[in-house]
């Protein structure tokens, strides 16, 4: 396709003269190619055919003699037209007459061709033969791989250190992350009770906010052009991922995979707004469409990594690692699924369906990779429903808001699934009194207990119930007219903290659940967020400068609800503590540490009372000198004082008036009388 | 301690005063009124009338005669302390913010606004030379172009005013030349508050970047700092003991989204030497405007946004605590 030069069109006789001309001067060479002004047209252009990609090679056919080729044929054309038009075939024979058993057929387009081998491959068309379909490409290719082998080029090993670091502080302390000056420092704390001790500060570390990944590994910060992990002793920069306009992370359970989201990447072509990448090789592994990042994370992870889900309309797509590929190769259709979650303890999915036409809301329970239904509750009324795991996978409690045919409130039931027993028996238990809208429910962690708020503002109960194993749930206690909307439970079970946060003006109450006391009951002003450490030793309470601009600090309180330190940080936002990994102890171990604590204690209680006493003794030396400087001070602002007596003197006519007493010839006696009080007393009769 | 309650003001408490001798505490307010009481049970004693505007500032000289007001009134005005009766009226362009006597009681200093086009200016007036009063001429004039001055008070022999600036800024102004003998900048926001020692050499600030520091008058090195997590509006420095007491609070604002508990702003006691808090007072219902020791060291005084003035007399376990050193 040519293009004409531009010529001189002839003038126009009712054209101005003085008109610029607008052709090219004589010698312009035009160095626009083709390709980039029509590249989009040029690729549309219909191209000769060569025959060779619309072309697929189906083997495994019967070889029949020329007497029912015509059959073969006729059958082959049954099956193969589906996927478009044949326009040649090719029935090679053999020396004997009769077909070889392999065929070439041919389509108007490579697409139809590739359909083909999609779907044909695989067809049984007797017992003896099943249809091998392939493009014809595909050998070239094959056979014109390379003989020599290239070994890859190795990868220099990027030695990190130890990232479990942290975890050998011979003192046992916990890390956290606080990020302050409204974002512009990070900083990483050792948590020791008297002080936090400083292990790393850097200024504009991340752009938005942190995460720590499951274990405690990696802390991931957020910038514009992706997320970087740092780890190690000295928190190097581990891996980067580039992901422009990343918003929202997640992490697999067992560290090895991270799932980040950007709502600016989607394309039709190439999804990108959710990327899995794999953490050790840096590695994009896949890339998933995303409408909205309303319920993040989208993808939700079975406990040991081994499976990622996600629920779409109707569907719930599941997929394993580490292919990245749909489990079973195909999505499971359920029809109006509401939402779906994990079990933290095995690979089994629970889900919830609402009801449609006769047919009840269910909650069902799947195995998983066998897609087994091992348990399905019928719910009849339901309003709507909430899964709550406990943390072991022991339990599965569902929160049902139902309404009671005949009646217009809305009742919640909770739904207890005993997962370790045969057959998941399921307990009801009924919340009295007011109907809720929005409460807070809470499972023990390590433990049989849960926790309920209910009610509305001011009479908002706690309610404690334990889950038995005779098949009873038991209401332990109530604790009425609480100021709490959040439950935080000690990531150790048995200690909690029942929070008001925010509206309710940081409310605190400790609770210890063996016996249903409370342990203290406390206020931190404007409170917005309750983070326990993962030992179940401390817990932080917070004012972040994203929620009140006023008194941003954090707090450290004992599991008791004793108040260790006050930290005040300029505009602080947010503290997160550092994951432990799970202990390399086995239970045995962890029982004979547990009969000999008595010995452990006193070695601990000793080191307490050391440190204490050295941390006085610094404080004691510290005022000690400071005072001297002072009094050093002032003996020499006094001594200047004196040497201006006379002209202080003279300034006041003579008087000395440097003391209050200097004048006492001057000072006058006065009695006043202060009118006290007034007593009527009558006189008796 | 039970504090005694003063109730004689409608709007917030500007400052407050004691005289030398202590018996009397002065205390001015947005509401135009200047109030004098007696410290020693809370009777109020008399009012100034007069000001047409709120009063921002209150100084009394070294024998108690004669009482400065300075308001928003565009006037600064003398009184005789004892009749109440207005003795001059020195009108100026824009609000008078700071006014003192110096230690010869002769002379006053007051500086004024930088406001409605004009400059802030310091100015002194002799009052030996009635002419000056009468024809408004200060003898000395001293314009302050780059940050208006927020709170002054004057050298120990009168020969120069200490001034704390908007931007932080502390200078020493001659009171012969007007220039600037000694400046530093210490603190990063509004010096809202400047006091000094009994005995004058020392210099305490409060100012908006929520640290008060303590400097020696005549050289202006840095000697202390007491840090907080508000704005300090006032501090002051006792006169017997190793302490001082900074009052303060947050921009009016910003009052209701902090705590709203009854009584919750509270007076602040640090130890001079180690710069460590020992003890709160609370009581007011709103930020403290301005804090003052009693010359005798026994009590003290805070005036609030709430329009209370409260004077607290200390328990003796007040003078027979020790931080462990």
């Amino acid at each position: 396709m040519n293009m004409h030069d531009t010529e001189d069109m002839p003038p126009d006789v009712d054209y101005d003269e003085d008109e610029p001309s607008f052709s090219d001067p004589e010698d312009f060479v035009d160095d626009i190619d083709d390709e980039e002004l029509l590249g989009d047209l040029l690729r549309e252009k219909p191209q000769e055919a060569d025959g060779i990609d619309s072309v697929i090679v189906v083997d495994n056919v019967p070889q029949v003699g020329p007497e029912r080729l015509e059959k073969l044929k006729n059958v082959i054309h049954k099956i193969f037209s589906k996927f478009g038009k044949i326009t040649n075939e090719f029935y090679p024979e053999g020396p004997d007459g009769s077909t070889k058993g392999y065929i070439f057929l041919e389509y108007g387009a490579p697409t139809q061709a590739l359909d083909a081998v999609k779907n044909a491959d695989g067809y049984k068309l007797d017992k003896q033969h099943t249809f091998r379909v392939n493009v014809f490409t595909d050998f070239d290719k094959y056979m014109n791989i390379c003989d020599e082998w290239e070994t890859p080029e190795k990868q220099p090993f990027k030695d990190f250190g130890n990232m479990r670091h942290w975890m050998e502080d011979p003192d046992c302390r916990d890390q956290y992350s606080v990020i302050y000056e409204s974002g512009e420092r990070t900083a990483i704390f050792n948590n020791d009770p008297k002080d936090p001790i400083v292990a790393e500060e850097r200024a504009r570390w991340t752009e938005t906010y942190v995460r720590w990944s499951p274990k405690g590994t990696y802390l991931a910060t957020f910038h514009q052009r992706g997320i970087a992990l740092w780890g190690g002793e000295k928190f190097k920069q581990i891996q980067r991922f580039s992901h422009q306009g990343v918003s929202l992370i997640d992490f697999s359970p067992c560290e090895r995979y991270v799932v980040t989201f950007s709502p600016l990447m989607d394309t039709k072509e190439d999804p990108q707004a959710i990327i899995i990448w794999d953490i050790l090789t840096g590695q994009k592994k896949r890339g998933f469409h995303c409408e909205s990042s309303a319920h993040w994370p989208i993808f939700k992870w079975s406990h040991d990594g081994k499976f990622f889900a996600r629920m779409t309309q109707d569907t719930l797509s599941i997929y394993e690692t580490p292919s990245m590929g749909l489990l079973d190769k195909k999505s499971l259709k359920i029809s109006g699924i509401k939402d779906f979650s994990w079990s933290p303890g095995d690979n089994i999915i629970a889900f919830w369906v609402p009801e449609d036409k006769d047919i009840p809301a269910r909650v069902t329970l799947m195995q998983l990779p066998s897609r087994q239904e091992i348990r399905v509750r019928n719910l009849f009324n339901v309003v709507d429903c909430k899964l709550h795991w406990q943390r072991q996978g022991d339990y599965l409690c569902v929160k049902v808001d139902r309404t009671p045919k005949g009646t217009q409130g809305v009742v919640t039931n909770f739904e207890i699934f005993r997962m370790r027993e045969k057959q998941v028996p399921v307990d009801v238990v009924e919340m009295k009194g007011d109907p809720e809208s929005k409460n807070a429910f809470a499972w023990e962690p390590n433990g049989s207990k849960f926790a309920v708020l209910h009610g509305e503002s001011p009479r908002i109960n706690a309610s404690f119930y334990h889950v038995k194993n005779n098949g009873k749930i038991e209401l332990i206690k109530m604790f009425d007219k609480q100021q709490a909307n959040s439950i935080f439970w000690s990531p150790q079970g048995q200690f909690m903290v029942l929070a008001g946060l925010r509206s309710m003006n940081g409310a605190l109450a400790f609770v210890d659940t063996s016996d249903c006391t409370m342990m203290n009951i406390a206020e931190h002003y404007m409170a917005s967020d309750v983070e326990w450490d993962p030992t179940g030793r401390y817990v932080v309470t917070s004012v972040s400068w994203w929620s009140h601009k006023v008194d941003n600090a954090y707090w450290l309180w004992t599991f008791q609800g004793r108040l260790l330190q006050k930290n005040n940080k300029d505009r602080f936002c947010q503290l997160l503590w550092r994951p432990r990994p799970p202990t390399l102890l086995p239970l045995d171990a962890i029982k004979a540490i547990k009969k000999d604590l008595k010995k452990y204690s006193k070695i601990f209680e000793q080191k307490d009372r050391l440190s204490q006493s050295k941390a006085s003794k610094e404080l004691v030396d510290k005022r000690r000198s400071m005072m001297e400087d002072y009094r050093r001070y002032r003996e020499a602002a006094l001594l200047q004082h004196q040497e201006q007596k006379a002209a202080r003197l003279e300034l006041r006519g003579g008087v000395d008036t440097d003391e209050l007493d200097s004048n006492i010839d001057d000072w006058e006696e006065e009695t006043i009388e202060f009118f006290i009080n007034e007593e009527i007393i009558p006189l008796g009769e | 301690m039970k504090p005694i309650l003063l109730q004689g003001h409608e709007r917030s408490i500007t400052q407050i005063k004691y005289n030398r001798e202590g018996d009397l505490l002065f205390t001015v307010a947005k509401d135009t009124v200047a109030n004098v009481w007696y410290s020693v049970n809370g009777e109020r004693l008399g009012t100034y009338n007069g000001h047409t505007g709120a009063v921002w500032c209150v100084d009394c000289d070294w024998d108690t005669k004669n009482v400065l007001t300075g308001s928003a009134d565009n006037s600064c005005r003398l009184w005789d302390c004892e009749t109440g009766k207005q003795l001059a009226m020195l009108n100026t362009s824009s609000a008078v913010r700071t006014c003192g006597f110096d230690f010869s009681g002769n002379i006053i200093m007051f500086s004024t606004d930088k406001q409605m086009g004009y400059q802030c200016y310091l100015n002194y007036f002799d009052l030996r030379d009635p002419q000056q009063i009468e024809d408004n001429q200060p003898y000395l004039t001293v314009p302050c172009a780059e940050s208006k001055i927020t709170s002054a008070v004057w050298g120990p022999l009168g020969e120069f005013v200490i001034a704390g600036h908007e931007n932080g800024e502390i200078n020493q102004f001659s009171a012969k030349s007007g220039e600037i003998l000694k400046k530093v900048k210490e603190h990063s926001k509004q010096i809202n508050d400047i006091q000094t020692s009994v005995d004058l050499t020392m210099v305490i600030t409060a100012s908006k970047d929520c640290s008060s520091k303590l400097f020696d008058s005549t050289t202006l090195d840095h000697i202390k700092t007491f840090k907080t997590e508000r704005p300090v509006n006032s501090a002051a420095i006792s006169p017997i003991m190793d302490h001082v007491v900074m009052g303060g609070g947050q921009e009016a604002m910003e009052v209701t989204t902090t705590s709203t508990r009854i009584g919750k702003f509270e007076a602040r006691f640090f130890h001079a030497a180690y710069e460590e808090e020992f003890g709160r007072v609370k009581g007011h219902f709103g930020p403290i405007n301005c804090v003052a020791f009693h010359p005798d060291g026994k009590s003290y005084s805070s005036g609030g946004e709430d329009g209370y003035t409260r004077i607290h007399y200390f328990d003796p376990q007040y003078f027979d605590f020790e931080l462990e050193a």
